[in-house]
């Protein structure tokens, strides 16, 4: 790797996919008349629109979003399997791709047979294939059955026989796409190593995968693919935080935001203000630090309000509630009919993601329920840990 | 990435060639018995039963009708074999990307190497039986296969990408090719027939490399012109199939 700044490796801009529709003989005909005069398709649909993205040599990055969302077009578009339909993909030196099981492989063909093409795709000819061959024998391990038709092979060994290509080959950009669950145990470790030992020697990474918990692991950036759009791209943490919160509160419903009249409230909510700032964008807190929200409260006959607050995560799981009856705590009087109200979460242990902290005003008694108050609080952090919340916890 | 072209093309046509004795018995010896068995056939139908003669004196009409069948099955089978060789292959067109070209160039010659050994090996036949075959002409030969090869790779990259788009062109090309069968002089002497019904033939650029394979094999003189005006539009046909090929490189996989 020289000192001076290196040219990125893939350069994605403005790029858009759209698939023709070909529902009858007549869309297929046209779709031909079309690509003669070449033209775009007249009937389509947009599967990538407006991409934008480099991948700097060394750099390793998480592709997330849910099914459909156009991660494996945008692979594919990348590697040249596919044309874009306008845009640009531009790319230096030659990728391996491990997009899907058998990427490439004949059915009817032996493993070294389909191994001798692979390689001659990868760019190695005959003579440097020698050498790789028992190489890629030994890294597949899968005995006889590197001379048996593909079609007899388990799938696992179909991925052992790709991945040990990609391994021989050693390629400045390696692109896979979710085919490395398949292998048994030991080869995903033997994998995972390999993977490993390649990021930090400076090898470059794109990685579609549902488990966030590979993405953290591998990848020091995301991007979070959305219908089709970038919908977020940045710091791995921050990105596949953002992407589960969503699925949090695609699965619950987004709380009704319920009617705020302070005037017809016995007992309102004037303000909710989080560590001293009073928007009503979203509140962000760090996971393990302070936590502190100011609730300004009304009282029609000047009675001391209650304040009842509780958490929920984006899927609705209550998740904490308290309230200054239960703790018997009293408020700060500000005016005639005015009260606040200051608490704070000490060391916040919850995990990140996207919760929302629901805040209600209370009669004097803590018994009849008067207005409340819903605000998303987006707990960030960089833990990879499961669940909710941080349990304090040691080993040995 | 820049793939190793020659290696891809080599392994593609190895490939091709196994694949037509994949699981069979006799393997290559096949390609030893058709060839051998068709001739018999041929000249028994047409020498026995037909009576038929050439204008020839040594010649049997056996001798004559494979001089030029073998040269137009290498053309008319290149053709037919390739139509598809994009859709048979989408599994890996869909997965690896590749020069789409390189899969039906290694179709087209995995099928006229096949059909040139059949083609020697009758020539060989007809030696042993006394056919009077001139060797002096065989670079005219040979300069007339290359034509003709060149032919059925334009054709072939473009019934491909019809293919591609309707799958119906499989069918249609097969019709085509036995009715043009019928137009190129391979059962017929075309110099036996009047000069326009000569002229009319000669539209059909197929006619002046196979009577070029056959008057040369005979020590007859070579229709130059002819030859020269068919080896142009057989470069013109295979620059139309490239370019049909490359306008569609965008969108193929998309129909695939």
């Amino acid at each position: 790797m020289s000192d001076q700044t290196p040219l990125p490796l893939v350069e994605v801009s403005h790029l858009c996919k759209r698939y023709p529709v070909l529902a009858n003989s007549a869309d297929r005909l046209s779709a031909l008349w079309d690509m003669l005069l070449g033209r775009t398709p007249t009937r389509h649909t947009t599967v990538l629109d407006d991409i934008n993205f480099k991948v700097m040599p060394g750099c390793s990055i998480g592709i997330v979003g849910e099914n459909g969302a156009g991660k494996s077009t945008l692979l594919k578009l990348i590697t040249g399997v596919l044309t874009p339909s306008s845009g640009d993909v531009k790319t230096r030196g030659a990728i391996g791709a491990l997009l899907e099981l058998g990427a490439g492989f004949h059915p009817e063909y032996s493993g070294r047979e389909n191994v001798r093409l692979s390689a001659a795709l990868y760019g190695i000819g005959d003579a440097e294939l020698k050498d790789k061959m028992m190489e890629i024998e030994e890294f597949a391990d899968i005995g006889h059955y590197i001379d048996e038709p593909t079609k007899h092979y388990s799938s696992g060994m179909i991925v052992r026989l790709g991945f040990a290509i990609i391994a021989a080959v050693r390629p400045p950009l390696l692109i896979t796409d979710e085919v490395l669950g398949v292998g048994d145990e030991s080869f995903q470790k033997k994998c995972s190593r390999w993977i490993d030992d390649y990021v930090s020697s400076g090898g470059t990474l794109l990685l579609v995968s549902h488990s966030m918990y590979h993405v953290q692991k591998l990848c020091r950036e995301a991007i979070w693919l959305h219908h089709g759009k970038i919908e977020m791209q940045g710091e791995v943490f921050a990105v596949t935080q953002h992407y589960l919160a969503w699925h949090e509160s695609k699965q619950g419903k987004e709380p009704q935001q319920p009617p705020t009249l302070h005037s017809e409230f016995e007992y309102g909510i004037e303000s909710v203000a989080s560590n001293g700032s009073d928007s009503s964008d979203d509140l962000v807190c760090r996971s393990g630090e302070d936590f502190t929200i100011e609730v300004i409260m009304t009282s029609k006959d000047d009675s001391v309000p209650v304040l009842m607050c509780g958490w929920a995560r984006a899927d609705e799981t209550p998740v904490y509630g308290i309230s200054s009856e239960m703790d018997k705590v009293l408020p700060e009087k500000i005016a005639r009919g005015r009260y606040r109200y200051l608490l704070t979460f000490t060391n916040l242990s919850l995990l990140p993601g996207k919760y929302y902290m629901k805040v209600h005003s209370m009669d004097t008694t803590g018994l009849r329920l008067f207005q409340s108050v819903y605000r998303t609080i987006i707990v960030t952090g960089q833990s990879r840990a499961y669940g909710l919340m941080l349990m304090p916890h040691q080993w040995g | 990435m820049k793939p190793a072209y020659r290696s891809v093309f080599r392994e593609l046509l190895r490939r091709e060639l196994g694949e037509r004795y994949r699981g069979s018995f006799l393997g290559l010896l096949w390609h030893l018995l058709l060839p051998l068995s068709q001739l018999l056939v041929l000249s028994w139908v047409f020498s026995t039963l037909l009576q038929a003669r050439t204008q020839f004196e040594n010649l049997s009409y056996a001798a004559f009708l494979a001089l030029g069948l073998w040269p137009w099955s290498l053309f008319s089978n290149a053709v037919s074999n390739s139509v598809a060789a994009l859709t048979g292959n989408a599994a890996l067109i869909g997965k690896v990307s590749l020069p789409h070209h390189l899969l039906v160039d290694a179709k087209v010659t995995a099928s006229v190497l096949l059909d040139l050994a059949g083609f020697a090996v009758v020539l060989l036949v007809l030696l042993l039986f006394g056919t009077p075959l001139q060797f002096s002409g065989l670079p005219v030969v040979l300069l007339s296969l290359l034509v003709l090869y060149i032919f059925a790779v334009g054709f072939a990259n473009i019934v491909a990408v019809l293919n591609v788009f309707m799958r119906d062109v499989g069918a249609a090309i097969s019709q085509l090719l036995s009715l043009l069968f019928f137009l190129t002089p391979v059962i017929y002497d075309s110099s036996q027939l009047s000069q326009h019904l000569q002229n009319i033939l000669h539209l059909n650029p197929f006619a002046a490399p196979i009577n070029s394979i056959r008057n040369a094999f005979l020590g007859l003189p070579i229709d130059w012109l002819r030859l020269g005006i068919a080896a142009l539009m057989a470069i013109f046909v295979a620059y139309l199939g490239y370019a049909l090929l490359r306008r569609s490189r965008r969108h193929l996989e998309d129909y695939l």
